[in-house]
């Protein structure tokens, strides 16, 4: 039994940002790519508007699971989603976090305030992340669909170089895993994350 | 999941020998196909439904026989049915569905099976989609039959494709157990060969397949020697296999086995793991032989510790081996999953060491899915109706899309218990209290097993309405059909209707109505509620979330979206500004949007207000008369600093543009608008801590100049400083104030106020430097040399002169008069000019000594640019006017004045007033004030060449305030726009947003200026007025004989009853800047917010309709949209 090696990735999401197909394609660009893989979803009463997660796990092992303080990259489609799973990150574990909100029902009807942003991040950064924001909606609301956040999340991972996957091989997944009549827009939204993660390694870079 | 284009091969049909990423649901399956399986049944339910659903999509290219069976019992009994006739079966549930076809389970094993046949029925450890957790290995020792549990995908195959090996072996149906962990965890899976299975047939064999007691009790017998047979059987490394090596050892099954391993190895912890993929049988002897190797055993499991139950094959505790291992095992907790609870108790001591330790996640709010509104089929706009309902009677809810309604907002659910006891339950309770009950069930639950229960209720005439919610498909489980219903390809074939059915079991009142139609449904409801016994509503609607998603119409998709006309969102689209005051805040903000939809009743409503439209700044005036009506001034106080960062000033000298354009002027007195401010802002300087704190972005390290400290200078460097700009501020005189300081008497600006309002800006941080005169002191260009960018508000400084022929009393200039407050008068006085610095100087003049004051002014009374208050205040303090004339003449006694008329409307230059032959008249006067008007001193810009002049102005880009210098701005009196104090501030935060803008780019957007006046739209209609309407309040005036004598402030503050019901006048007669209530109370992904607007994108809408439920002014409506190919 050796020690850990494996990239465990959690993606967290509202119903309806695509964090399902989202963790599925990454999946299956890892197998293209030939590494060992799983993908585990929790969904079920968690249709359009409930919490979504699902985790990606490559390298060796059996589960999919990510466990407290466990998680290497962090996916956050929505802040709150983000705050939720941050129990689950690893010291130095890298976060995403698209900043447009979505506010729960709950939290309206009770007349409980959202946490602001800056809390959010500084919630993630207390747990020894690194939180890299971006509005990824705008940027698939650009793409020509609002509903393209997961593609973009998934352009700024790769853009990042955060995963053992070239950019054809995820490209390809992409190309298998979308159903044709979105394709267009989902690879739009997906470029825009590369370029928008690429300018802020960038920024992030000047400023050290 | 069915990402794959269409036209691909299923994967599921992947040819032997490729490696796939698969659903541990996906799998079983894969697996079930490889072992040749002729029929597959079962009832959707999570986290099974993939394992049926897949077989629906497959059943016609595999030629497996597949159906949805009406329950579980009825799809147990069918596959039993099939492996009796010789085919190999699968049936498949969530755990609960299993115990609910108890009956049959536990005769199966006496009879045995013929082809092998496999129960699937999922667990959900956790209770994620299950109102318990039921432990189904049990059922193992309990009816007799094996218990197996996959560990993962790979595993699920195998093991699903060799279960109906070892059913035939031991002729027992095979209990297949994945947890949601397993089904719903997608894994690479190498898959075998398809097998084509055959059907042997039934052959008569009354004394096998009759279990009556003769039968029975040998049966029962033989029972024994199969298990044995399939304890034989599960003897391979895929139902037990040992791993790793150490004196200290770990059992665990299956899933729970998995995450051990994992577990394990990250801590590269020596440990020897003992994998069981077989519940029950245990296999005893190799158990032991494992464990004589071993100091140490733990025992993880998920749920309840079958493992160690005494009877029957267990081994003893001493047989276990050693004491420590069965007293640790003992301490584990009987419930829930591995993963969360595999580190508690004694395990978790025992890791410690090597395991970091974790604070456990907070709590966070739920995320809750709220309900669809035409599942509820209460209709859209019947919420409140429903929530009154929901108030005062009994709802008892069943399973299905509909239990969601027991969340907000329905709430229409008082108990929940099992398929079909919607009506059981109102039934009972009805019995026994006599009082009438609602039971809800959706159709797939009412064949399930809701029939009985209304049979049952039906029989004994129960007082109750039993509501079957009729919407085509199983919605909650991935829209599988139902009885009556066929789904194939996303089309609908119904075979016949529920109201027949009903009809048929013998209830004699039933109704059908559509929860659109919602009066007929009202109706119906109220009918079937007040008629004793019982009533039966079958309440029919498709389920829209289906229909969209089927394309139930081919080309067409119905969506929902926003009517604009409706919409109570923020109508400052031009500006992008919105208040940032959320619905949550108070329910004043509720009685805004309230009263906007209820003046939006008679037409369509401006969306902003007439008042917020003429105030330079676009203050949302509704917004803080609602706050104030509410005693809510603190938010009141919010609203008005967002834009005003001067309050204490401008609710005092505020020329109140807003007043002349209150649409209540129509009805009877426009809303004291600024003496409601006074009231706030007055209420504000009375509390502990000032309420408003500006919040301000982090320092960015830019930092900018601002010139001159009067209104508009203060209300740049405010902007600023909150955009996070270091910020010097730099005035010629000795104090910050400018014109607010030396051009406004006291008695109408206490200095004190003015020093409230310039202590708060100048808190923010910003460097306050006076004495340092432009010009003389510094230049343009050495301010560059040390800033990003300069802002000068340095006003008009020059002031303008008539030229009259003659000689007579001294000359004044009415600003320096002002400013000179030690300077005295004697005699009378004459004051030329209308505006408001007119008036100052003369009763300034009063209150100086002067004999007595007139104001000579061109215009016509009701033109003169002055502040009508303050005109009428001068009258009762003695100036006297001669309005409509112009001086002719000096002379030593005085001045000579003759009438003049205006030649056209709107006069404003001198050239457009002619004479009125014979007019004239002579005033007294030792002194002559000019008040007629200033404009910017060039003198102090010459050393500047760069700049660029107009009309006596700068010039400017009036959008952002940029002058002929890049890097240098304008705003106030010195560049061209209104001059009036609330005008200066308003350029002011205009000017520093252009900087802002100019350095910093799109960023600068995120906090918009007041919109440029030329994009306003003054529109005014009646709003709604209140039946309590009170007459307009008028705050407290020192009487005018005393106040001449002092500069004393002049005007009291409203009493906050008189501010409250002053408040109350407004008529709400535009939008309410933020309703939101979609975006705030309702996180859809298909909103978009686009600028202040709110859009549904129609590409992520769903048309589940449940934002229609929740938006208050009842703006979102279906609409049918033409879909692309």
């Amino acid at each position: 039994m050796s020690a850990d090696t494996s990239l465990r990735i959690l993606l967290a999401g509202v119903g309806g940002q695509g964090v399902l197909t989202g963790a599925r394609v990454i999946g299956e660009a890892a197998l293209a790519a030939g590494l060992p893989v799983r993908i585990g979803q929790l969904h079920g009463m968690s249709q359009r508007g409930g919490s979504v997660e699902a985790t990606v796990v490559i390298g060796p092992g059996r589960t999919a699971f990510v466990g407290a303080g466990a998680c290497d990259c962090l996916l956050a489609l929505e802040p709150l989603e983000a705050l939720r799973a941050s129990a689950r990150l690893k010291p130095g574990a890298q976060v995403w976090l698209n900043t447009a909100t979505l506010v729960p029902a709950t939290l309206g009807a009770l007349g409980r305030p959202y946490p602001s942003l800056p809390q959010i991040e500084q919630a993630l950064a207390a747990r020894g992340a690194r939180v890299h924001s971006l509005d990824a909606s705008a940027l698939a609301a650009r793409a020509g669909a609002a509903r393209a956040v997961s593609p973009v999340m998934l352009g700024v991972l790769v853009g990042a170089g955060r995963l053992p996957v070239s950019e054809r091989q995820f490209e390809q997944a992409m190309r298998d895993f979308t159903p044709p009549r979105v394709l267009e827009t989902t690879l739009r939204a997906w470029r825009l994350g590369i370029d928008a993660s690429m300018q802020q390694s960038g920024k992030e870079a000047e400023r050290a | 999941m069915n990402a794959q284009a269409p036209g691909r091969q299923d994967p599921l049909l992947a040819e032997a020998g490729r490696t796939l990423l698969y659903l541990g649901n996906e799998a079983v399956v894969r697996g079930a196909l490889e072992a040749g399986v002729r029929f597959a049944c079962g009832y959707p339910g999570t986290p099974s439904s993939e394992i049926t659903d897949s077989f629906a999509r497959l059943a016609q290219r595999t030629g497996v026989a597949f159906e949805y069976s009406v329950n579980e019992k009825i799809a147990l009994e069918m596959a039993f049915a099939a492996s009796l006739a010789g085919a190999r079966s699968i049936v498949a549930m969530k755990h609960l569905g299993l115990t609910y076809a108890g009956d049959p389970l536990t005769t199966i094993p006496y009879i045995g099976v013929n082809a092998g046949m496999v129960i699937v029925s999922a667990a959900d450890p956790s209770c994620r989609t299950s109102p318990n957790e039921q432990d189904q290995r049990y059922l193992g020792p309990f009816v007799h039959m094996p218990v197996i549990e996959p560990a993962g995908a790979q595993q699920a195959l195998e093991m699903t494709r060799a279960a109906f090996q070892l059913s035939e072996q031991c002729r027992l149906p095979v209990l297949l157990r994945p947890t949601t962990r397993v089904c719903h965890t997608r894994a690479p899976v190498t898959v075998g060969e398809l097998r084509p299975g055959a059907v042997a047939g039934f052959t008569r064999d009354p004394r096998r397949y009759i279990p009556m007691p003769a039968n029975a009790v040998r049966m029962r017998a033989e029972l024994e020697q199969r298990m044995a047979a399939a304890e034989a059987a599960t003897r391979s490394p895929l139902f037990r296999d040992a791993r790793g090596e150490g004196r200290v050892g770990v059992l665990a099954f299956g899933a729970a086995a998995a995450v051990c391993e994992d577990v394990l190895s990250e801590l590269g912890a020596r440990v020897r793991l003992l994998w069981l993929g077989v519940a029950h049988p245990l296999p005893q002897d190799w158990l032991l032989e494992q464990l004589r190797g071993l100091d140490e055993l733990w025992v993880i499991e998920e749920l309840s510790p079958s493992s160690r139950m005494p009877s029957p094959p267990c081994a003893t505790a001493t047989a276990w081996a050693p004491a420590s291992a069965a007293s640790a095992a003992a301490s584990c907790p009987p419930c829930s999953s591995t993963s969360r609870r595999c580190c508690c108790g004694p395990w978790r001591r025992w890791l410690r060491a090597r395991f970091p330790r974790r604070s456990p996640p907070g709590r966070r709010s739920r995320r809750a899915r709220p309900c669809c509104a035409p599942s509820v089929r209460t209709g859209r706009r019947s919420l409140p109706r429903a929530r009154r309902w929901a108030k005062r009677h009994c709802f008892f809810n069943d399973i299905g899309c509909y239990t969601l309604g027991c969340g907000q907002p329905l709430e229409s659910g008082d108990a929940l218990l099992s398929m079909g006891a919607g009506f059981t339950l109102a039934a009972g309770a009805a019995r026994v209290t006599g009082q009438k009950t609602v039971g809800f069930m959706g159709d797939s639950t009412f064949f399930h097993s809701g029939m009985p229960a209304l049979l049952n209720a039906i029989k004994e005439d129960v007082n109750m309405v039993a509501v079957i919610l009729d919407n085509d498909v199983t919605a909650m489980t991935g829209f599988q059909e139902s009885p009556l219903v066929e789904v194939s390809d996303g089309c609908i074939t119904r075979r016949a209707d529920i109201v027949e059915v009903v009809r048929a079991l013998g209830a004699r009142h039933v109704e059908r109505v559509d929860p659109e139609d919602l009066s007929r449904a009202i109706t119906v409801f109220r009918e079937a509620w007040q008629r004793p016994g019982l009533s039966v509503i079958v309440s029919e609607h498709p389920c829209p979330v289906f229909a969209q998603r089927a394309g139930a119409h081919p080309g067409k998709r119905t969506v929902f979206a926003i009517d604009t006309e409706r919409c109570k969102h923020c109508g400052r689209e031009s500006c992008g500004q919105r208040c940032s005051q959320g619905i949550a805040r108070g329910y004043e903000r509720a009685m805004v949007r309230a009263r906007a939809q209820e003046s939006g009743a008679q037409g369509p409503v401006p969306p902003v207000a007439a008042c917020a439209s003429a105030c330079p700044l676009f203050l949302c005036v509704q917004g803080y008369s609602a706050h104030i009506a509410a005693g809510r001034y603190a938010d009141a106080l919010e609203l008005i600093m967002d834009g005003l960062p001067l309050p204490d000033a401008v609710c005092r000298v505020c020329h109140r543009p807003c007043e002349d354009v209150c649409v209540r002027a129509q009805t009877d007195a426009p809303v004291a608008i600024n003496d409601l401010k006074r009231f706030v802002v007055e209420w504000a300087d009375r509390q502990p801590e000032f309420p408003h704190r500006a919040t301000r972005e982090p320092d960015h390290g830019r930092s900018v100049a601002v010139v001159g400290a009067g209104p508009a200078g203060l209300a740049a460097a405010h902007e600023l400083r909150v955009r996070g700009y270091r910020v010097r501020l730099l005035d010629a005189a000795a104090e910050p104030g400018g014109l607010l300081r030396y051009g406004i008497p006291a008695y109408r600006l206490p200095r004190e106020a003015l020093a409230r309002d310039v202590r708060r800006v100048l808190e923010l941080g910003i460097q306050f430097e006076g004495g340092r005169r432009l010009g003389r002191d510094f230049s343009i260009d050495e301010l560059l040399e040390g800033h990003d960018a300069v802002v000068l508000a340095i006003g008009a400084g020059k002031p303008l002169r008539a030229k009259v022929p003659g000689k007579g009393p001294v000359q004044l200039d009415a600003l320096s008069f002002l400013r000179d407050e030690g300077q005295r008068l004697q005699g009378p006085a004459v004051v030329v000019g209308g505006g408001n610095s007119a008036v100052d100087a003369a009763r300034s003049a009063l209150r100086r000594g002067a004999s007595q004051v007139s104001i000579v002014c061109l215009e016509a009374r009701d033109a003169m640019p002055a502040i009508a208050g303050e005109i009428h205040e001068a009258e009762l303090e003695g100036v006297s006017l001669r309005t409509s004339s112009r001086l002719v003449r000096l002379t030593p006694e005085g001045v000579d004045v003759v009438g003049v008329r205006a030649l056209k409307p709107g006069a404003s230059s001198p050239s457009d007033y002619a004479d009125v032959e014979g007019a004239t008249c002579q005033l007294p006067a030792a002194h002559l004030l000019w008040a007629i008007g200033q404009i910017p001193d060039p003198e102090a810009l010459d050393h500047a060449p760069g700049l660029r002049w107009q009309d006596a102005r700068l010039q400017v880009d009036t959008q952002t305030g940029q002058t002929a210098m890049p890097r240098v701005f304008a705003a106030g009196d010195l560049a061209p726009g209104e001059q009036t104090v609330t005008g200066a501030i308003a350029l002011g935060r205009r000017a520093a947003w252009g900087l802002d803008r100019s350095l910093r780019g799109d960023v600068a957007d995120k906090r918009m200026p007041p919109p440029h006046p030329a994009k306003r739209k003054v529109t005014g209609r009646p709003g709604v007025l209140r039946a309590d309407c009170a007459r307009r309040a008028a705050p407290p005036e020192r009487a005018a004989a005393e106040r001449t004598g002092d500069f004393g402030e002049t005007t009291g503050v409203l009493t906050e009853q008189q501010a409250r019901l002053e408040a109350q006048r407004c008529t709400i007669c535009g939008n309410c800047g933020n309703c939101n209530a979609c975006i705030e109370l309702f996180g859809c992904p298909a909103f978009v917010q686009e600028g202040a607007a709110v859009r549904i994108d129609p590409a992520v809408c769903t048309g589940c309709g449940v934002c229609a439920h929740f938006c208050p002014t009842g703006a979102i409506h279906a609409v049918s949209i033409e879909e692309g190919p």
